[in-house]
């Protein structure tokens, strides 16, 4: 196959909004997608139907101006849902019996409605006041919980911060990052008056922090005893942020000067892990660990288990990306079960088995943020944006979520980072916009009996004001008994999310190239039953065909097999890198996937020089396809891959340019590496960065820092650039 | 006598070398002196009386090895030939070379026949050898399981002596409740602590670990370079600094400290006691001390309000229904923490002590605390002890204050003493009692039987001051040849060397030598010329306070009766088996009243205090002065009326009388009593009148006396100012002798007293003594 004649998907995601012109009663698939809107009638016919059935879960996905959650309260009605299966009403339910009966549109039973909840229906047996409820009209609403949805009181929103300041630290200047941002962002840390906050710190030592409110400065108390540990204090590690606001404030003022002079080389991480349980298991909340060396001390001490050549390609391969000491998974379900979110920003310069940290993310709906070689002249930008991000976005507390769906399907496995409490119930001690989930479906019975299916997902939550709230998304989708509409209506980006994740579930148990031959498979499976189904009426035989839906499939599932946590073997990426990458494609969205698999690259010299009409700049970006072939060593441009930017400058560009770019001649740039993109007064620095501001308005979720290479420069070249050309063969080397 | 007699100028009943010998002159053989009933000792008080001892600015002159004796004023020296001969082993020795120009006219100041005690300075007439004096080490350990009021007490007596403390003297702070807070005072940004478990016991390395003093954990060039000296005080661990810091540094952040300190944090539960963990508080003052140099003067100043009731060293559950051991469940062996504590606190001063450092105990409380399982430690490392109700007593606020004076009421609060006995080979050593821990070194010298720290020459006294005393005792072992007549030499030596630093952190060594006589087992009548009463008296009391803690079938009471019966049997004037004829030396006679008052005294009667009150008690006997242990031991009365001046009577309930005022000095209490007339006067307030200027005087004399006592005694004694028939009277009854007790009620005088015991009286005493002593 000649990747070349692929079509290209320049253009990113496509939601699938179409299905709303069919189905306006469904939630938006910001929220829902399937992998295709069109179940199969039989296991037969799931059978010839190679890629994966299922769906792509964003619960909280930000909704743009205007289409705002509808927040419902029933009052004494209480939340109206179905006797039997439980599901919440929606606007897929019918009225019967002049409006005292609804019938659950999942199990069809019959339900009273409350007296409260009645009103009468019209000729058509529609509820009058169908137009005024949002559940009865809309796919996704908030319902707000009564007190038999809570086992206590909505808890308080609490930020817990745990950070390695050893040597490593301090001289990466990450803790004057650290506490800037934190500091930065205290005002707008949600749920304020009734947020918590605390702050453990940690070397060969454990340092807990006093924050009570009626000192005048905050007192550190240092626990050395790592075999057993235990708290300082009854109280005033875990404050409420408004009461003790100057005392953390103080503290975050001399967070960067208090260990200056820390010789300490040690990181005592798990007994941090286990303080930090100690301190918030009553409350829940979010625990943001910083962490810059390889634990070293104390239980879930790790090993540098060392990168080794020779377990590529063998049965063992798998195990260095797996978590050796059952400590962090341990932990990990005892976070879950105390509502505590953990969050990992590792920032080692060298091994610090991200493997093994990632998993107390994992199962913790938490994220993994990889910084490596950290240092806050070049990165700081970036971990001061993501952590502000991270911080500051609206997160939902103590959350489980449960996806029901119609007889004759079932939801079998589930991918992402969560906790399965039972067999269908997701545990999510924290969740945010930034996550999504996703799930396979199996059909139960040989046959399918109706024509329709509906899916209800329900994520009940404490939010950030206290509220205990269920969002509910509620979509159909039709049964069909037609391969070729299955076809028509699959959803590239909902197959590319599902496969990336069971991609990289495959190599915690397999190789790399297990991996890769896996997703290969599918996609030839799949297109050859395509073929087999259209060859002969199209007369086409010997030729690659597809589906216009499916047009971009072969070139994404290309990029995936070369995105870091795929390619290649032992040389192509550190292990660190690729389970970092990984962790990361097991929260991300569908859009966000899709930009990482397939970045976007534009030709910029002549955006930036030449005056233009169009104000938009969107409108001035043309995207070119990702292969060397595009790259003009004349030319200036820009690569997106949503997590950062490379500006390549071509070996013949003109020096001017340069000059008014990097504010200086390229010779007074020994090291590109370094280098910080700063605005200058020149038109053309302005322009550029306008389209960088644009760019990153698109994807708020983490920020691009700008990487500079030169054309030939190597081996950053390859490494940051030419690797992204998917389309090319040097891409992902070995693969 | 109540006070430092050198001080008021009196004559100094110790002398010159502050040595005081039960018998000063020595019966000739073993069976000889078994049958002086009254043990060979000597109450040596090594740093007393600085006034007139001669200061000389070199180092001593040494016999040879073994023996080590300093060149003394009974030496016999040849000036021609400049050789000594050293009067303990008989060897002849070569002065050295700077020596030379010694002649008959010319002779040092260890030769003067009247200085037997000299003070050496080494390094005086070479400054540029000696080492720089290292700084006084002052570490606090504060008890946060109080109430409120106790704490602000103890923040008010901290802040008075950070004042008082000298700038270069390091400061450190450790407070614990459920858990040990020890406070990085070096640590500039923000208050920084670090926190040890109380449940578990740790080792010195674990701490100087945890602390980061011992250098692991540390990248390969640590940021923080070359450790600073402080006042030349340098150390391979120098991170020390950060937890121990100049006074003159740390002066401020410690006042801020103080201001934020609260009472213990953790819940105690109902019916519980607060969860205290002072073992493990006390390891980890000792392990970070032990990171100091050894040798540097240290001091641990622990101010306890309450029992340890976690971890190690625990007395007590936290369960208030088990109550603190008594002296009943002791006897019992009813205590079930007791000997485990024992045990801890015995490590703990084996630590301080390899250490060189010192361990101070203030109790404040009104429960025990622990004194009786913590003496090993206090008493091992020549600690202070003082017992008070309150941190807001007087007791505890004056004597705290006390250790900070500097000037005439400094207690002269010395470092790392180091005792030596050197002797006549006819004596042997058998041990010691008092604040000292034995340095094993074993010789010739050492008795078989064995007194107290035993089996050694030497010893080492950790802490030292100007009223530190201790009793060693003597075994009489003459050889064969020494009792051939002939070869018999009629002078016993004995040796005493004390080197120590002082509180400016200079070198002293401290020489005393005396000369005795040996006696014929014969002449009695030269032995008694030699008994010193009220010393043999206070040796008695240590070393049957000994016995009781040592021995536990021991019987006191019969021990004390069945002694002084064979001593008087021995040396009293009798016809046999006639009472009436029995008559004692004026040297004898009033060691039977200091029995019959030791029999009631707290050391023997401890079923009447606390195990804690007895610990103590024992603890200030075995390091006061004979002087101020014959006061424990037989209190001083003093009667002031209109009719005489100030008088002593007898300590005796027929003493009281209604319009007389009593000034008792019971060494640990001082009472002022006022007759039933003298108190309604006052109470009337006829003091104030001026045409009563002399009861005014009358009741002011005895309280300016009383303040006089106070002032010169540490721990400060209790005050107790009561009037007759009043509630605190009972503190003077029941040191009187009960001439008078309802019993006896019909014969009392108007306007005495009656004390209500079955306790005998003196009279009966003296009779049953007397009557035993001339049996045959
Ligand atoms: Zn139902
Ligand atoms: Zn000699």
């Amino acid at each position: 196959v000649d990747v070349k004649t692929l079509p290209r998907p320049l253009q990113g995601d496509e939601e699938p909004t179409r299905v709303l012109e069919s189905y306006p009663l469904n939630c938006h698939p910001r929220y829902f997608r399937l992998t295709t809107h069109a179940l199969p009638n039989s296991q037969s016919l799931h059978a010839r139907w190679h890629l994966p059935l299922g769906a792509v879960v964003h619960p909280l996905a930000e909704s743009p101006n205007g289409e705002e959650v509808p927040v419902i309260n029933f009052g004494n009605a209480g939340v109206i849902r179905c006797r039997r299966c439980r599901t919440y009403i929606n606007p897929y339910v019918t009225f019967a019996d002049s409006g005292r009966k609804w019938r659950c549109n999942l199990c069809q039973l019959l339900n009273d409605v409350p007296a409260e909840y009645f009103s009468a229906l019209d000729a058509s047996g529609r509820r009058y006041d169908a137009d005024q409820r949002p559940e009865l009209n809309k796919g996704t609403v908030d319902f707000l919980a009564p007190a038999e949805y809570m086992v206590r009181p909505p808890m308080p929103p609490c930020y817990f911060f745990l950070i390695d300041v050893s040597l490593a630290s301090v001289q990466c200047g990450l803790l004057e990052v650290v506490a800037k941002t934190i500091k930065s962002c205290l005002d707008q840390l949600p749920g304020s008056p009734r947020t918590q906050i605390g702050f453990i710190t940690f070397d060969s030592t454990l340092h807990f922090h006093n924050l009570k409110s009626s000192l005048t400065q905050p007192q550190m108390m240092v626990v050395p005893d790592l075999d057993d540990v235990f708290l300082p204090l009854p109280d005033d590690l875990l404050v409420n942020l408004s009461d003790s606001r100057n005392v953390v404030d103080s503290f975050l003022d001399s967070l960067p000067t208090m260990f200056q002079e820390n010789p300490n080389v040690e990181s005592a991480t798990g007994p941090a892990l286990k303080a930090a349980y100690m301190v918030m298991s009553q409350i829940g909340g979010k625990l943001l660990l910083f962490q810059s060396n390889l634990p070293s001390i104390g239980i879930g001490r790790l090993r540098l288990r060392g990168d080794d050549v020779r377990a590529y390609g063998t049965d063992k391969e798998h195990i260095l990306r797996v978590p050796e000491d059952p400590f962090y998974k341990q932990m990990a379900a005892e976070f879950t079960k105390n509502q505590i979110s953990v969050d990992i920003f590792a920032f080692s310069n060298k091994y610090c088995d991200i493997a093994s940290l990632g998993t107390l993310s994992k199962y913790t709906g938490g994220q993994v943020y990889f910084y490596p070689s950290f240092h806050a002249s070049t990165h700081g930008e970036k971990l001061q944006y993501e952590l502000a991000r991270n911080l500051t976005r609206e997160t939902a507390w103590e959350a489980v979520m449960r996806i029901r769906c119609g007889k004759g399907v079932r939801f079998s496995t589930y991918h992402g980072h969560f906790m399965l409490r039972s067999t269908d119930l997701l545990a999510l001690p924290a969740v945010d916009c930034d996550k999504a989930f996703s799930m396979q479906l199996n059909l139960e019975d040989t046959l399918m009996t109706t024509q329709t299916v509906y899916f209800q997902v329900a994520l009940l939550y404490t939010s950030s004001s206290g509220e205990r709230r269920i969002r509910v998304h509620t979509a159909a989708a039709p049964v069909v008994p037609d391969l070729g509409e299955m076809y028509r209506q699959a959803d590239t980006g909902a197959i590319i999310s599902l496969l990336s994740r069971m991609a990289v579930e495959t190599t915690l148990s397999s190789k790399l190239e297990d991996a890769r031959q896996m997703l290969q498979l599918k996609l030839v499976k799949s297109f050859k039953e395509y073929r087999n189904l259209y060859a002969v009426q199209h007369r086409l035989s010997g030729r690659l065909i597809f589906p216009d839906s499916l047009k971009y499939l072969p070139l994404y599932i290309l990029s995936l097999c070369k995105s870091w946590a795929l390619r290649g073997g032992y040389a192509d990426v550190s292990l660190d890198e690729r389970c970092a990458a990984g962790y990361t494609m097991m929260v991300l969205p569908i859009a966000s996937t899709l930009r990482l698999l397939y970045p976007a690259l534009y030709r910029m010299d002549e955006v930036l020089t030449k005056p233009s009409e169009k104000e938009n700049i969107d409108e001035l970006l043309m995207q070119v396809p990702l292969t060397v072939q595009c790259l003009d060593s004349r030319g200036l441009y820009l690569l997106n891959n949503g997590l950062s930017f490379i500006l390549w400058l071509g070996r013949m560009i003109s020096p001017d340019l340069i000059n008014v770019i990097l504010g200086g001649n390229l010779a007074n740039f020994p090291d590109l590496s370094k280098v910080q993109l700063n605005e200058n007064g020149s038109e053309v620095s302005k322009k550029l960065t306008k389209v960088l501001k644009t760019l990153r308005q698109k994807n708020p979720s983490c920020h691009q820092l700008v990487h500079i290479i030169r054309q030939g420069e190597q081996p950053r070249e390859g490494f940051l650039l030419l690797s992204n050309l998917a389309e090319d063969q040097s891409a992902g080397a070995a693969s | 006598m109540a006070t430092d007699p050198s001080a008021l100028g009196a004559p100094d009943p110790d002398g010159l070398d502050a040595i005081r010998l039960t018998w000063n002159s020595l019966p000739r053989s073993k069976l000889e002196a078994s049958k002086c009933v009254i043990p060979l000792a000597a109450c040596i008080s090594p740093l007393r009386s600085n006034s007139n001892v001669v200061s000389l600015p070199y180092p001593p002159l040494r016999c040879k090895q073994p023996c080590l004796a300093v060149l003394n004023p009974f030496s016999q020296v040849d000036f021609n030939a400049k050789i000594w001969i050293c009067p303990i082993c008989y060897s002849r020795n070569h002065f050295p070379p700077h020596y030379q120009s010694i002649s008959e006219d010319r002779i040092p100041g260890e030769l003067y026949s009247a200085c037997t005690t000299v003070e050496y300075s080494p390094y005086e007439s070479n400054p540029a050898a000696m080492p720089a004096p290292p700084p006084p080490v002052f570490l606090f350990v504060i008890d946060t399981c109080v109430i409120e009021e106790e704490l602000e007490f103890v923040k008010s007596a901290m802040r008075q002596a950070i004042g008082l403390i000298p700038d270069n003297a390091l400061v450190g702070l450790i407070t614990f409740g459920t858990q040990v807070h020890l406070h990085e005072l070096g640590f500039a940004d923000l208050t920084k602590i670090f926190v040890f478990r109380g449940t578990k016991e740790i080792t010195k390395e674990q701490i100087l670990d945890q602390l980061g003093l011992s250098g692991r954990h540390m990248g390969p060039v640590g940021p923080r370079g070359p450790h600073p000296q402080v006042n030349g005080f340098n150390h391979p661990s120098g991170a020390v600094n950060r937890f121990l810091l100049p006074a003159s540094e740390c002066e401020y952040t410690l006042n801020t400290l103080l201001d934020d300190l609260q009472t213990d944090q953790w819940p105690v539960e109902a019916g519980n006691r607060s969860i205290r963990c002072t073992g493990v508080a006390l390891s980890v003052a000792a392990g970070l001390l032990g990171a100091c140099m050894p040798g540097t003067g240290a001091r641990i100043i622990a101010l306890l309000g309450g029992p340890c009731t976690e971890g190690p060293g625990m007395i007590v559950s936290k369960d208030l229904s088990e109550p603190v051991r008594s002296h009943k469940d002791l006897a019992k062996d009813a205590a079930p923490h007791f000997q485990k504590a024992v045990k801890f606190y015995d490590a703990l001063a084996k630590q301080l002590v390899s250490q060189g450092h010192v361990l101070d105990l203030f109790a404040s409380a009104l429960d025990q605390v622990g004194i009786a399982e913590m003496k090993v430690v206090v008493e091992r490392t020549g600690g202070l002890v003082v017992l008070s109700e309150s941190f807001g007593h007087a007791v505890f606020k004056d004597s705290f204050k006390r250790i900070f004076d500097v000037g005439e009421n400094a207690l002269g609060l010395s470092f790392n003493g180091t005792l030596e006995v050197n002797c006549s080979k006819d004596l042997k050593i058998q041990g010691v009692i008092g604040p000292c821990t034995s340095l094993e070194k074993k010789g010739v010298l050492c008795a078989e039987s064995v007194v107290g720290q035993g089996n050694t020459t030497a010893w080492k006294l950790c802490g030292l001051d100007r009223s530190t005393s201790l009793t060693v005792f003597f075994d009489v072992s003459p050889s064969e040849r020494s009792s051939q007549p002939g070869h018999v030499n009629p002078h016993a030596y004995v040796q005493f060397v004390t080197s120590y630093q002082n509180p400016e952190g200079q070198m002293k060594i401290r020489v005393t030598t005396i000369c005795r006589n040996w006696v014929d087992s014969s002449v009695t009548e030269e032995l008694v010329q030699g008994f010193d009463q009220e010393t043999a008296a206070v040796v008695l009391a240590r070393y049957i306070s000994l016995k009781m803690e040592m021995e536990e079938e021991f019987d006191a009471t019969r021990w004390i009766d069945r002694s002084l019966i064979r001593l008087c049997s021995r040396f009293g004037d009798y016809r046999k088996d006639d009472p009436a004829s029995f008559n004692l030396h004026s040297n004898f006679s009033l060691f039977p009243q200091f029995m019959f008052n030791l029999r009631r005294s707290q050391f023997v009667q401890v079923f009447n205090n606390s195990p804690d009150e007895t610990a103590f008690f024992r603890m200030i006997l075995n390091r006061e002065t004979v002087t101020n242990s014959v006061a424990m031991i037989q209190p001083s009365l003093i009667a002031y009326s209109f009719s005489a001046p100030p008088t002593p009577v007898l300590l005796d309930v027929a003493a009281i009388a209604a319009d007389r005022i009593l000034l008792l000095d019971a060494y640990f209490s001082v009472v002022i009593f006022h007759g039933l007339t003298v108190a309604q006067w006052r109470n009337m307030g006829y003091h104030n009148q001026p045409e009563h200027q002399a009861f005014a005087q009358l009741l002011q004399a005895p309280q300016e006396e009383a303040q006089i006592i106070i002032k010169g005694r540490f721990p400060v004694p209790r005050l107790v100012v009561c009037d007759q028939h009043g509630s605190q009277a009972r503190f003077l009854l029941a040191k009187l002798n009960p001439s008078a007790t309802y019993t006896t009620a019909h014969e009392v005088a108007p306007g005495s007293d009656i004390i209500f015991t079955d306790d005998v009286s003196f009279q009966v005493f003296s009779e049953h003594l007397q009557r035993l002593a001339v049996q045959s």
